[in-house]
């Protein structure tokens, strides 16, 4: 119960406190409307090229929409930390630090949820995509797990962060990557073996595939699979989050180079 | 003479400013990289190969543009969070003379987006650099360069009211991507868009390097880019010079 209390209040304080950035102004301008804006780019380059349907772009899209958000925000939950010379004080916690900092990827993954909910809101608004109301909760799940795994997936990055003093160009780079290796926007059938295989292991990848399945009726069944790969990704990247915060936090107090930036 | 100087000499300082931030540096690398490699495997996708040189140009021109919008957002930004904004703008030349200089040197080092696309394009995937015009399409580089760098002006200005630029920048990509036609051919979008594109200096800078890539009227793109950049620069140098003497007379400058 503590651990279950530390987790979710000591995330949605940390999230409080370390996103700060965030006008509302701030908020729909780089949340919502860059990625509608996105889904727009890509949805009218595929009617051009005949690459796909409207469907296989807006479901891509609505699920990389929460990238931004919950990369940046997993990183941020480090790096943050680190920039405002407060990470030494949440290191000296007796509680488990491994349990703080995935705490911390909850409030992003949630926020990653609205937004790829919103984009795909946005799809069927503004392009006329229809989805079986049967679907919903099926797309709800594999917008959920690909939130949760890229918030695990900025963890990590933001992990980097204790070793690395610019982790930022790590997040904007590992980002940008998310758009070309996990099939969001291009049939990953057109990509060569390594990108394909690279992709397997990031986020996103199988919560499009998911999601796509669900988009077309096929049930939660036919989704199931990639819903699981997901996951499983997602649990893959907390344990190296961990780890890599548990090495990183060792190597930093040993060398004293805790803080430094 | 003296003009022209502080501009020249503005530009090459914010750009050597710019290459010695490792951040800058390591997207401006990579990124342009990523869009054109996707470029490529959509355009193959979409059974299209026979354009993947246009692809490759409009990709590098996408690299150009969030170079600039980048820049733009963050020349006044930056300015104001390392406190040297009330110091530029006290200079007794014009703002612009400040501000245009920060705008047009990211335009210049965007342009290795441009030559990093096309490189790549041809080293890795093997597209024949096979320019219609090949000196046309050196013009139209650099009338994009001009047009885009007085275009960010214009957004420049706007940003100094704002205290968060970045949450005008950021979402400013695509929209331009999409209505210049970088990618995407405008006559696949709403018709309403097409009064919108028609007076973006972007549209006209993408239209005259396409047409100097697969051949076209490129001279009259040019002329149109260049007399929309200039459009672009006198806006710019009304509102930037507005928009200080309101942010002066609140005493708000470094904190707008």
């Amino acid at each position: 119960m503590r651990t279950l209390r530390l987790i979710g209040i000591g995330g949605a304080l940390a999230y409080r406190a370390l996103f700060n950035w965030t006008t509302p102004a701030m908020y729909v301008g780089t949340l919502l409307a860059g990625p509608t804006f996105q889904l727009l780019f890509f949805a009218y380059l595929g009617r051009q090229l005949q690459v796909a349907d409207d469907r296989f772009f807006i479901v891509g899209n609505a699920v990389l929409a929460a990238s931004t958000a919950c990369v940046f925000g997993g990183t941020m939950a480090v790096a943050n930390e680190r920039r405002y010379g407060t990470l030494g004080h949440v290191l000296l916690s007796p509680r488990s630090r491994t349990v703080v900092f995935w705490g911390r990827v909850l409030p992003y993954a949630g926020n990653g949820l609205l937004i790829a909910a919103f984009t795909l809101l946005m799809g069927v608004l503004l392009l006329g995509l229809r989805i079986p109301a049967a679907a919903l909760p099926g797309l709800a799940l594999a917008l959920a797990a690909g939130s949760l795994a890229c918030g695990f997936f900025g963890l990590t990055l933001g992990a980097l962060g204790l070793r690395f003093r610019d982790v930022w160009v790590v997040s904007n780079v590992s980002a940008a990557l998310l758009l070309l290796l996990t099939g969001v926007n291009v049939p990953r059938d057109g990509l060569p073996d390594w990108m394909i295989t690279v992709g397997q292991l990031l986020p996103i990848t199988n919560a499009a595939e998911a999601a796509r399945l669900l988009a077309a009726g096929r049930g939660l069944e036919a989704a199931a699979p990639a819903l699981g790969r997901e996951l499983l990704v997602g649990v893959g990247y907390a344990v190296l989050a961990a780890l890599l915060l548990k090495v990183f936090e060792a190597e930093s107090r040993r060398r004293a180079s805790l803080e430094t930036l | 003479m003296r003009t022209l100087r502080t501009l020249l000499i503005g530009t090459v300082l914010r750009a050597k400013h710019l290459s010695r931030s490792p951040f800058e540096v390591a997207l401006a690398l990579v990124i342009p990289l990523v869009q054109a490699t996707l470029a490529v495997y959509l355009f193959q996708a979409g059974d299209e190969p026979h354009r993947l040189l246009e692809a490759a140009v409009g990709a590098g021109l996408m690299g150009v543009w969030a170079s600039v919008l980048t820049g733009s957002g963050g020349a006044i930004q930056h300015q104001r969070f390392e406190g040297t904004l009330e110091i530029i703008m006290l200079t007794p030349r014009h703002p612009v003379l400040v501000v245009l200089p920060l705008t047009a040197a990211t335009a210049v080092t965007g342009c290795y987006a441009l030559v990093a696309t096309l490189l790549w394009g041809r080293i890795v995937y093997g597209i024949p650099i096979d320019l219609a015009h090949p000196l046309a399409f050196g013009a139209a580089t650099l009338a994009c360069i001009a047009g885009l760098g007085m275009f960010g002006l214009l957004l420049a200005s706007t940003f100094i009211l704002l205290r968060n630029a970045n949450a005008l920048a950021n979402p400013l990509d695509y929209p331009i991507w999409l209505l210049s036609g970088m990618l995407v051919p405008i006559s696949v979008l709403p018709a309403w868009t097409a009064p919108i594109a028609a007076v973006l200096p972007t549209t006209w800078g993408a239209r005259a390097l396409r047409e100097a890539t697969v051949g076209g009227p490129v001279w009259p793109s040019i002329g149109i880019c260049l007399a929309l950049g200039t459009v672009c620069l006198v806006l710019g140098a009304v509102l930037l010079k507005s928009f200080e003497r309101r942010a002066r007379a609140s005493a708000t400058l470094a904190l707008a």
